[in-house]
């Protein structure tokens, strides 16, 4: 399903201007990460999606649908939006319960929901948990909860603000798991993040924002070469990019396997 | 420290600098006296000579006006009105409709009552405008106020607003998983229900972290404790409750010796 951003300008009531004309498609099933630095606006530009904020100029179009024009409640059922923090999102008294409240509301029927809670749980790890109260889980395994709550409604678009965030690397291994999986489903995929690895290795394309704008739009290792620019808003290039433009190799690299094959090409050249 | 948390406003001014016991005992004093004075015009010219200069010079006249015409006015109003027409005294009959029949005496006392309650919570109006609750509470404590009773002071005047706050976050998490808030009365109202059980035991579970938090820094402790902040208590101040007293105390005669 298709995002397409005009001319978004918004400032909160206390007179901060956000965003400061953002202009964007994202198409269906594209995995998106957005970078930058803190109160450059990610979060600010995300809510708009799913109307928890309203533009002050310009519209957002989910699928065709104007934000301003459906309610929250409405574009719930086309995007799902994790929390930066687990605490602003989980509220339910036991794992399940929490689980199943978006798609009970999204009206799908119970076997339909027994079967999408049971799937989440599986994807987060969490089908050991199910009985236990959120609050009593640590904030790792929160983070997880949070996830399942929003993948459990089975949108078409989903959004992660900063998931990684506080994670230790065994969860960061498990939210990268459930973000093949959801890209292997074909959804839209909007990531936030400041872990300029995960970045690297989990989406094709990148946007940074700078102080309510966008710096930089384009695939994640065009994106992630740019050390000057990205130094703007307070993003480093992964480690392994800096280290392939020390070494003078050709492209610029942003994973693993990439970065051997092109030093091998190098090494046989110069020996 | 939030400050749309309490009534506080935080200014330079002579009041402001006063000690929050001197502060409260003045409020209390200007209570006391208006209540307590035999003369039927004390509290009137209580607001005239010590209400409205003290806002003045704690430079909080605005917010006392603002809280005057939107409060202050119309309970009291309100109230001179009830007693006025209900609480018929004997004396002068000035009309009579059906079964009411105000006398001039029960005008004069609706309107001395109503004064009376105009003074005190103009009073403590002025109090909270000029003093931080924690300096106040800080004070209390260090001359002997227990700390389980100070803390529920303070937790009292700020639970509404850190309800208001955790209510707005667990509706925005709600709708965005498709709770529908905005639509019809039955269906707002109905979505009260899922918002009552997560705002009551978030912040029951809130409480218990803040016990768990305060006590690991030695709340229930009994040796003496230090503050950060010191709060000032001149020979000004000493003055000025001592006066207060005296005022209090010859009100209080004149009332059992003149009545
Ligand atoms: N609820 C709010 N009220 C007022 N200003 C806010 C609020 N939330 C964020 N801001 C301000 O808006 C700007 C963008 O914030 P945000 O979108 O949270 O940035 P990011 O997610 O990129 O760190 C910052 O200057 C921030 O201080
Ligand atoms: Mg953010």
């Amino acid at each position: 399903m298709k995002i397409e951003i005009r001319d978004l300008e918004f400032s909160y009531p206390a007179g901060i201007q956000a965003l400061r004309g953002i202009t964007l498609t994202i198409g269906s099933g594209e995995q998106v990460a957005i970078v930058g630095q803190n109160g450059a606006g990610k979060t600010t530009l995300v809510r708009h999606f799913n109307g928890l904020l309203q533009p002050t100029s310009g519209e957002i179009q989910i699928g065709g649908w104007d934000t301003r024009k459906y309610s929250v409640a409405k574009l719930a059922s086309r995007i799902g939006y994790v929390f930066q923090n687990p605490d602003e999102q989980l509220f339910s008294r036991d794992v399940k319960t929490e689980v199943a409240f978006g798609p009970k509301n999204l009206g799908y029927p119970n076997e339909q929901v027994e079967i999408l809670v049971h799937e989440a749980l599986e994807m987060t790890e969490l089908s050991d948990k199910t009985e236990m109260n959120p609050y009593d889980l640590s904030p790792t395994w929160r983070k997880m909860v949070a996830i399942a709550s929003i993948i459990s409604m089975d949108t078409p678009i989903v959004i992660f603000d900063e998931p990684t965030t506080g994670q230790d690397a065994a969860n960061i291994a498990r939210i990268a798991n459930v973000i093949k999986v959801l890209r292997e489903r074909g959804k839209t995929l909007i990531t936030i993040t400041h872990d300029i690895d995960f970045c690297a290795e989990n989406f094709e394309r990148v946007i940074a924002m700078s102080q309510g704008k966008i710096l930089l739009d384009g695939k994640a290792n065009e994106v992630l070469g740019q050390e000057d620019r990205l130094a703007t808003t307070y993003v480093d290039p992964p480690q392994l990019t800096r280290l392939a433009t020390r070494l003078e190799l050709n492209d610029t690299i942003i994973r693993e396997d990439m970065f051997l094959t092109e030093l091998h090409k190098k090494l046989t050249r110069t020996l | 420290m939030q400050e749309r948390l309490s009534f506080y406003k935080k200014r330079e001014s002579a009041v402001h600098r006063l000690n929050p016991l001197s502060k409260l005992t003045l409020a209390l004093g200007i209570v006391f006296v208006s209540f307590l004075s035999p003369y039927y015009w004390t509290p009137h010219l209580l607001i005239l000579f010590a209400v409205i200069p003290l806002s003045l010079l704690g430079k909080v006249l605005r917010e006392y006006i603002n809280a005057m015409l939107r409060l202050i006015l119309p309970t009291a109003g309100f109230l001179f009105i009830m007693q006025a027409l209900f609480q018929p005294l004997e004396g002068v009959e000035l009309f009579r409709f059906g079964f009411l029949h105000p006398t001039q005496e029960s005008v004069l006392f609706a309107f001395a009552n109503a004064t009376r309650i105009v003074v005190m919570v103009s009073s403590f109006t002025i109090f909270l405008l000029t003093t931080h609750p924690n300096e106040l509470m800080t004070d209390l404590t260090r001359r002997g106020l227990p700390g389980q009773f100070a803390y529920v002071i303070i937790s009292t005047l700020q639970i509404i607003p850190q309800m208001q706050a955790k209510a707005q976050t667990i509706i925005a998490a709600q709708r965005s998983r498709g709770l529908d808030t905005e639509s019809t009365f039955f269906k707002r109202a109905g979505s009260l229900i899922p918002l009552v059980g997560p705002l009551v035991f978030g912040s029951l579970v809130e409480v218990e972290e803040r016990a768990i938090a305060i006590e690991a820094r030695g709340f229930t402790s009994t040796r003496v404790k230090t503050s950060l902040n010191s709060i000032p208590d001149t020979n000004k101040d000493k003055l000025i409750r001592w006066s207060l007293i005296v005022i209090i105390i010859v009100t209080l005669a004149s009332r059992i010796w003149l009545s």
